[in-house]
């Protein structure tokens, strides 16, 4: 495919190790969503279980939220960082056969972590359910990571560090911080998947929860706001709209973030004074988190006219939208008489999918289709169908969390309702079945999305078949010269 | 937008990139001072920082009521508050239970008042204990869990009946005849049986059914009665109705089947029909709620 005789701008950066985790980020999208959708019918239609452990929703939630997070989210994460901080440093990957290691490691976690889930392996830690030998190689992978991005940081030939390096560096530090503490964990024997916390009761849900808030806020946050920072100024052309804010929002958020994570745990055995904290860092964090949507729509304010012509950009400036929006929310739904409503409900799942669909998703989709035509020396196969994916993937997001925010707060006010003599309204199955035309409309809206990652996928093979038969076409011509 | 008074920090990336130098804008200054200063407020009110071994109590109080019955106030927790919630709740019902509790069953159910009380509470500890196995309307499942909603009751459907029932709970339990029959008799057992609720059946079979039934070798009659209609005492079902609880003889798509329902009920015999006892010592329920649910389960479907 590549021949030396070809002089392409590839050699100046190293990019086949971008391009592999690129196609496994749409990779996994698909699979993913494929697995999202399945388990949000069976909610609605419970009989898809096929009584089965192996087609259980209990097994399949994880492979699924392993799948997004990890196969699509992180892939995605380490093939923009790898692109970012090398042109932003104008110097080449450090770390030699490190590079690869990231690569297939982390593919290899992927895949053993779905496997463990089907065959009944969890820790039961939610979004940590890889049990300890799947820890250990994430760890080893991380550190990896880290090394190369920190070796190429060092080399760069660029005087000062780009802010998108600032955001990924403090996401490969903060999960590795998170990673390594989450799973301390005591194996029941050397040769068992099985283990159990080092933690007991309410310092275990705490550990979980500075974990599991944290994976929000840096790997899901932190990280995704580093691809923002530098593929909307690049798509749009224009500067970043401010370097102070950049700087200013890029502490706050992560001093605040840490704080965060007991505000999953109000209401429960978790002393009282720590939720507090947990609430009011969360609505300390709102203008924070708010700066990063601040500067990326601010940046893009100056080129409005490209939002007719241009689908990535509008991929752009919705995943800021959607941002805004779960920002405000999260603070909202983590003061405790709001939480006393919305906790255990689905308006929780609504939150999360708006921000993991319309901000994670959508940012990446956007800054995918920037660099993969760049990867490959070409142009997108099709500017049509990007436009078709923006539409089922908007509309997809709208339905899910309209249906998740009507059936949770349904929820929410079913199981506090009382009667004129002071009793339960309604039993707990009484909500289950009110639930169901909701949890149709989710699965419907997943769907819409999941087609339109099918699209992209289609889309961006064809584009990587194009860009190889142009290739191999330049390299003739050379020859024949 | 500043586009041309502004200046750009000076640096460029990867050709294209800048970054202006604009100052943080105002709203989003205050903003974040704003969401400060809801943060002490919060802090005031709630438990907050750790300090030493304690921490800060917090402003909020909650007035519940101790166990020697006297009103106390204690900083803002959540367990105060729970406890809190649970007294008012109960205080609101009391009068009612009260009530319930002087009173015979045949003057609650005459009151009209005390008659709705019972429907709206009857149906949260319904649905709250016993809505898992007799399903939300009480209408059992086969095989498995008594129907509540009709008025075919094993071990007797008066209210004083279903008391006892709810509070020492019921062991079913019917022996297994495979080992003590031969394969013929307990056919010809299970053609008498469904003759009784009106099938058309071999009447030979039926009547050599009919023999074994009264008979000491089937000793059927003993706890289900010589009119096959069921004791009560022994939980043993009425035969000659269309109720059927464990052999699910309706869903049977021919006489073979029905048949083969009853026989298998036969000859395994049974021993699942289990309640937990929900009154007595450490109980689940108090006397004035199962008390309650008792005159509740015998609304629901004909008591008698």
């Amino acid at each position: 495919m590549t021949t030396t005789a070809y002089s392409a701008p590839a050699e100046q950066y190293d990019y086949e190790i971008i391009k592999k985790f690129t196609i496994m980020a749409i990779v996994w999208a698909v699979v993913g969503m494929f697995v999202g959708v399945y388990i949000a019918s069976e909610l609605a239609w419970p009989w898809l279980n096929f009584d089965s452990p192996y087609f259980s929703f209990g097994r399949f939630r994880p492979v699924h939220t392993g799948a997004v997070i990890f196969g699509f989210g992180g892939s995605a994460l380490f093939a923009t960082s790898y692109y970012v901080v090398q042109r932003t440093c104008q110097t080449r990957l450090w770390g030699g056969g490190l590079i690869p290691f990231t690569f297939w490691g982390w593919q290899v976690v992927i895949v053993l972590a779905a496997l463990s889930y089907v065959t009944g392996y969890s820790q039961g830690r939610e979004y940590a359910e890889m049990e300890w030998p799947i820890d250990i190689l994430i760890e080893l992978v991380w550190v990896a990571y880290l090394a190369i991005y920190i070796g190429t940081l060092m080399k760069r030939k660029q005087p000062h560090i780009y802010v998108a390096n600032w955001f990924y560096v403090s996401f490969i530090l903060a999960t590795a911080l998170l990673h390594t503490f989450n799973n301390l964990a005591v194996p029941v024997g050397l040769f068992t998947l099985k283990s159990y916390s080092l933690f007991s009761g309410p310092m275990d849900a705490m550990t979980q929860w500075w974990y599991g808030h944290n994976a929000v806020g840096f790997f899901l946050t932190a990280a995704f706001l580093g691809m923002m920072y530098y593929f909307v100024p690049k798509h749009a052309g224009r500067p970043v709209y401010s370097y102070r804010l950049s700087i200013v929002h890029f502490w706050a958020l992560s001093f605040m973030y840490m704080w965060v994570g007991t505000h999953h745990l109000h209401w429960t055995a978790l002393p009282d004074w720590a939720s507090t904290l947990g609430a009011t860092f969360s609505i300390m964090l709102l203008l924070p988190s708010w700066g990063g949507m601040i500067n990326g729509i601010m940046t893009l304010s100056g080129a409005w006219d490209k939002m007719r012509t241009d689908p990535i950009m509008r991929f752009m400036i919705v995943a800021l939208s959607f941002y805004g929006m779960s920002t405000f929310e999260g603070p909202l739904m983590s003061l405790k008489d709001v939480n006393a409503l919305s906790h255990y409900t689905d308006w929780t799942v609504g939150h999360v999918h708006s921000g993991a669909l319309g901000w994670v998703a959508m940012i990446s989709f956007g800054s995918i289709y920037h660099m993969l035509p760049r990867l490959w020396n070409t142009q997108m196969y099709s500017v049509k169908l990007i436009n078709v994916h923006f539409w089922l993937a908007t509309v997809g997001v709208l339905l899910y969390i309209v249906a998740m925010w009507i059936s949770g707060i349904m929820q929410g006010l079913m199981w506090r309702a009382f009667d004129d003599f002071g009793n339960l309204q309604y039993s707990f199955v009484e909500s289950v079945a009110a639930m169901h035309p909701f949890y149709a409309m989710r699965a419907i809206g997943g769907l819409f999305f999941l087609t339109g990652m099918c699209v992209m996928a289609y889309n961006c093979y064809k584009t990587i078949r194009q860009g190889q038969a142009e290739a191999s076409n330049a390299a003739a011509v050379a020859q024949a010269a | 937008m500043a586009e041309n008074t502004v200046q750009t920090t000076g640096h460029t990336w990867d050709e294209t990139l800048q970054e202006y130098n604009n100052p943080l804008p105002n709203w989003w200054i205050y903003g974040l001072y704003v969401t400060i200063a809801f943060a002490i407020v919060y802090w005031v009110i709630y438990p907050s920082w750790p300090v030493g071994k304690d921490h800060l109590r917090g402003i909020g109080t909650v007035t519940y009521t101790n166990s020697a019955g006297q009103p106390e106030t204690n900083g803002w927790n959540t367990r105060a508050k729970l406890l809190k919630e649970m007294q008012d709740g109960d205080a609101r019902q009391k009068p009612y239970f009260d009530k319930i509790a002087a009173m015979p069953v045949s003057q609650v159910v005459k009151d009209p008042e005390l008659n709705s009380f019972v429907l709206s509470a009857g149906k949260a500890l319904f649905s709250e204990n016993c809505a898992a196995c007799h399903q939300a309307g009480g209408q059992g499942k086969v095989g498995l869990y008594p129907n509540l909603a009709d008025d075919d009751w094993n071990y007797g459907g008066s209210v004083a009946e279903i008391e006892a029932t709810l509070v020492g709970g019921r062991r079913g339990y019917m022996p297994a005849f495979g080992e003590a029959l031969e394969k013929s008799q307990i056919e010809a057992i299970s053609s008498y049986v469904l003759g009784l609720s009106g099938h058309a059946v071999d009447k030979v079979k039926a009547a050599e059914g009919n023999a074994l039934f009264h008979s000491n070798t089937g000793a059927c009659y003993y706890c289900h009665g010589a009119d096959a209609k069921g004791r009560k005492e022994f939980g043993a079902p009425n035969l000659t109705d269309k109720v059927w609880q464990w052999a699910n003889v309706p869903a049977a798509a021919d006489m073979n089947g029905k048949i083969a329902a009853v026989r298998n009920v036969v000859t395994a015999g049974l021993n699942k029909g289990v309640m937990p006892a929900w009154g007595g010592e450490n109980a689940r329920l108090n006397p004035g709620q199962i008390k309650l649910l008792s005159i509740y389960v015998h609304q629901l479907g004909g008591g008698k």
